[in-house]
């Protein structure tokens, strides 16, 4: 613009400025870049703290799997007290204690006071699904409802055990320390104790009980205590004594990359040559994948990868949407283990009867892999105990069990919004009458199901639903089928046993009172005659099972044993002998 | 099962009614039941299961003799097994009852078929399960033991309820009585209670004075034709059933009319009820289909109420309506073969379509003497029957 269209701009400005509206100088002074933690604090339903009951359980959830993978990165089997003190209306303490590694004096600021600063970020690793606002987030909602900071206790091998007061200056996302000092005690662990408002404690289906119940079955390597409001306390005792195996991280498969990923990749990329830093970084992606991306692009694969372009990211995954790979290695997934959630659900649950199913892993979306594990834990005390109110007895209420079905994201226990999740909807497409459970929702039965990915498909950023995918939808359903059909055999067996149970005893009664009868009129010895009565009722009862087919169904069983897993057999060999070790 | 053997199966026709009516003793009886017991006991200590077999009940083992004119039980068995679920309870109280009737016999006792309820029925240990949870299932074996030894209930020594009564020239001996002689027009004006028991040599028959039997429904006809003197007057011995007949009632009809030679003129209400209780004394019954031999006169007659006696004696302001239960009892009647003449059959299928019936106390429309001095006299004489 030249000098006289400029003056002209500008005196139109002042004109416009008298004629509408604010000026945009003057809307921007008020203009301010927010921080993390401000926006945190603006938008934490979509981090999952909505709801009163919903954020506690969101709390303790963050703070309990932090423990939890400290512990396990550590080589620590963890022992995790969890205590909820009421301290007025919607006004609680939260304290939570572990006996991992703690957090070295130098390093507690960044680790608790800093959001989104974090070692799990960046890489592609089976992770417990946390929303990844860390226990630092977790501090700053304490700062935000209730203007106090969190106190912390922390030990470690090296060094004295000292305890701090922390919060978090939210507009510079860093922490403010205070009131620290040392302890003679020795501790090694992190302890945390925090007050909140504006949630409520509950006992029921989303409540606190419930997740560390859940986290108790899919960590039987934890010791979880609880002590809820009134006092009461719950102890989950660990029933294995062996550490999960710690997932690796994984090369991302091409299938899965998004542009952007391919961008930031590529930017941070040590390689010399675009092709390196694709056939480096990517799972699969071998040289004659290389190739055939090099055909569709339009640039050469030969150049320094970190002067890549938008543009040419873009090509590259439409390249790669048009070209072969094998699936993706699925050695990396560490599923919890048919063994170890069987003693968990027997230990927690209390069953009558348990069956448990690891499929073997598989891909979604071309490009993810995952792994299913079900289990079903039947009769005694599976199932959620409820109280009806019977209307037709004088009683007026009644103990029955429902069905329970439970939840897990890489381990982590998914608790709300279960109606919308593909893990509820599969379980209950099935076809449970076929297995003999003709009434599932009220059938005294507990349906445990663990998916594991390097990426799970949520279908919100609550990170409480999983979306239908259809290769897992699949996989859901054949791993659940597998355990149904072990259970319904049980269940006709345990029929079968009644009805023998009932013939004999039906027999049997009545023995006495013919053989006195006959005797009586006779003069033939009545001792006899039941002798020869009882034994003729055990033959026949013996006859009456090899008819029907019992000897039948024990070879069945003994053959699914066979077949479902030598795997299983071996690795319980194994696995005992380790055991033993260790104790 | 073996039927019982005709002792005297070369006799003239004379003395064929004596032999016809079983001659069976209680040691007789006894023996019997003493054969299914040791056949048990045998089965038992050869380690084979025990089994009870038994004549089938009911309408697919039960038709109509052609010739002798009454129902009959077929050859169809049913074989209750020990170690069968759904048999083992009723074979445990079959055996019960029968080591009971064994000991009535070989003691001379009798009991009633409620007493027989009483004293077998305790409680089986550790359950809350009875022997016998009520009278129906221990009478429901009774009968079981009768078919399967092929003896009356009587012969068990069992006695029911008395029912019926009965009144006239007739002299009875109560063997159990001490030999007791009395002539049933002298015991007043109820007669004698038909007792459940009428075996020859319970009761023995001395003397009949009359020209036939009369068997009436109701007792209120009954006490009517006592009171006009009508057995005297038209020299009969008259019976009546007061309802159904019970077995003694049959019974006696069957001895009256077999050792005394009187014939039988059954009068009951003009309804399928009524004529099916002619039918029973006259052909047997489903339940006894087996006992019909002793129990059952195919000579019968019958006298009315008939639907055709309302147009002839004008009583048609007097008749009830017959309901749909009635009118479905008058079609299952008019399906029986011994329903099947055509005078029957007439009379059923104006019952049904004017759908109307008659008590026979109806009659006292005319007046309360018109049964005795009219009706039955004029109808008696003239031998208005239906067969």
């Amino acid at each position: 613009m030249d000098k006289e269209q400029e003056k002209n701009v500008s005196s139109d400005s002042k004109t416009a400025e008298n004629k509408e509206g604010v000026d945009a100088d003057v809307l921007f002074t008020e203009f301010r870049e927010s921080s993390v933690a401000d926006f945190f604090k603006k938008n934490r339903q979509m981090l999952g703290l909505y709801g009163k009951q919903r954020t506690l359980t969101t709390i303790i959830h963050e703070i309990v799997t932090n423990s939890l993978d400290a512990c396990e990165e550590a080589g620590i089997l963890p022992d995790i007290e969890v205590k909820v003190s009421e301290i007025g209306k919607e006004y609680y303490e939260i304290y939570v204690k572990d006996n991992g590694p703690g957090i070295p004096e130098n390093k507690i600021g960044s680790a608790l006071g800093k959001l989104l600063a974090g070692t799990k970020f960046h890489r592609l690793v089976q992770t417990r699904g946390q929303q990844g606002i860390g226990v630092s987030g977790i501090i700053l909602f304490s700062q935000i409802t209730t203007g106090k900071p969190s106190k912390v206790i922390s030990g470690t091998n090296n060094g004295k055990t000292f305890s701090l007061e922390i919060s978090i200056d939210s507009k510079t996302n860093s922490s403010k320390i205070a009131n620290k000092h040392y302890l003679d005690k020795h501790y090694r662990g992190l302890a945390i104790k925090s007050k909140f408002k504006e949630i409520i404690y509950k006992k029921g289906q989303n409540s606190v009980d419930e997740y560390l119940r859940r986290t108790a079955i899919s960590n039987p390597h934890a010791n979880i205590k609880f002590e809820d409001p009134f006092g009461e306390a719950t102890i989950y005792t660990r029933t294995v004594k062996k550490l999960p195996k710690i997932p690796q991280s994984v090369k991302p498969h091409p299938r899965g990359v998004t542009v952007d990923e391919m961008l930031t990749f590529a930017r941070h990329s040590s390689t010399r040559k675009v092709s390196s830093y694709l056939t480096g970084t990517y799972d699969r992606f071998g040289q004659s994948a290389v190739n055939n991306v090099s055909k569709l692009v339009h640039f050469d694969l030969n150049k320094d990868p970190r002067k890549l372009t938008w543009d040419e990211a873009e090509e590259i995954v439409d390249a790669i949407k048009q070209t072969k790979f094998i699936a993706p290695n699925t050695d990396n997934l560490v599923p919890i283990g048919d063994l170890q959630i069987e003693k968990s659900l027997k230990s927690i649950v209390e069953p009558e009867f348990l069956a448990v199913n690891t499929r073997k892993p598989s891909v979604y979306h071309g490009g993810y892999a995952f792994q299913v594990e079900a289990g079903i834990a039947y009769g005694g005390h599976a199932g959620r105990s409820v109280v009806r109110s019977n209307s037709k007895s004088e009683d007026g209420e009644r103990e029955t069990r429902v069905s329970e079905i439970i939840r897990y994201s890489n381990k982590a226990p998914l608790l709300f919004d279960a109606g919308g999740c593909v893990i509820t909807k599969t379980a209950q497409s099935v076809d449970w009458k076929r297995y003999g459970i003709s009434n599932f929702d009220n059938a005294p039965i507990t349906v445990f199901l663990n998916l594991i990915s390097v990426h799970i498909p949520y279908t919100s950023a609550g990170k409480s639903a999983i979306a239908d995918e259809e290769e897992i939808v699949n996989e859901i359903k054949l791993a659940l089928m597998e355990v149904a059909r072990r259970v319904g055999v049980y269940i006709i067996q345990k029929k079968k046993d009644a009805e023998r149970q009932e013939k004999r005893r039906v027999f049997s009664k009545y023995v006495p009172y013919i053989a006195e009868a006959l005797s009586s009129a006779s003069g033939c010895s009545k001792e006899n005659l039941e002798k020869n009565l009882l034994k003729m009722v055990l033959e026949r009862l013996k006859l009456d099972d090899e008819q029907n087919g019992f000897n039948e169904n024990k070879t069945l069983k003994s053959k699914l044993k066979k077949d479902s897993s030598k795997a299983i057999v071996e690795e319980a060999e194994e696995f005992d002998k380790e055991n033993i070790d260790e104790e | 099962m073996s039927k019982i053997e005709n002792k005297s199966d070369n006799k003239d026709d004379n003395s064929k009614s004596k032999e016809d009516y079983d001659f069976e003793t209680n040691e007789m009886t006894a023996t019997k039941i003493r054969n299914v017991i040791d056949g048990m006991i045998h089965q038992i200590e050869n380690m084979h299961q025990p089994t009870f077999t038994t004549k089938v009940r009911g309408q697919s083992n039960v038709h109509f003799n052609d010739r002798d004119r009454i129902l009959e039980l077929g050859d169809k068995c049913t074989k209750r097994s020990f170690l069968n679920l759904g048999h083992a309870r009723k074979f445990m109280q079959t055996s019960l009852i029968l080591d009971r009737c064994y000991e009535y016999l070989r003691n001379q006792k009798t009991a009633s078929i409620r007493e027989v309820y009483y004293e077998l029925k305790r409680d089986i240990a550790k359950t809350k399960e009875y022997t016998f949870a009520n009278q129906g299932e221990s009478n429901d074996v009774i009968v079981d033991v009768e078919h399967a030894i092929n003896s009356i209930r009587e012969k068990l020594n069992l006695q029911a309820e008395p029912k019926g009564a009965l009144y006239g020239d007739v002299t009875l001996k109560d063997m159990k009585h001490d030999g007791d002689e009395f002539n049933c027009s002298t015991l007043g004006r109820g007669g004698w209670s038909i007792m459940s028991r009428i075996e020859p040599e319970e009761i023995k028959i001395l003397n009949v004075n009359a020209n036939y039997l009369l068997v009436v429904e109701t007792s209120a006809m009954y006490n009517r034709l006592i009171e006009e003197r009508f057995p005297k007057k038209h020299k009969c011995i008259l019976l009546s059933v007061g309802g159904q007949a019970a077995r003694g009632a049959r019974r006696l009809i069957h001895r009256l009319h077999t050792e005394c030679k009187l014939p039988v003129i059954v009068f009951t209400d003009g309804d399928p009820y009524g004529w099916y209780i002619y039918s029973v004394i006259k052909q047997g019954s489903m339940a006894l289909a087996a006992h019909s031999k002793y129990l059952a006169v195919p000579d019968a007659k019958y006298v009315g109420m008939t639907i055709s006696d309302v147009e002839t004696y004008s009583l048609q302001n007097v008749t009830e309506t017959l309901k749909e239960g009635g009118i479905k009892r008058a079609k299952e009647v008019m399906a029986y073969p011994w329903f099947s003449s055509e005078e029957w059959q007439t009379e059923l299928k104006t019952a049904i379509k004017k759908k109307i019936r008659i008590e026979q106390q109806a009659l006292a429309n005319k007046s309360l003497e018109f049964v005795a001095e009219k009706y039955l006299p004029e109808k008696i004489e003239n031998k208005i029957f239906l067969p």
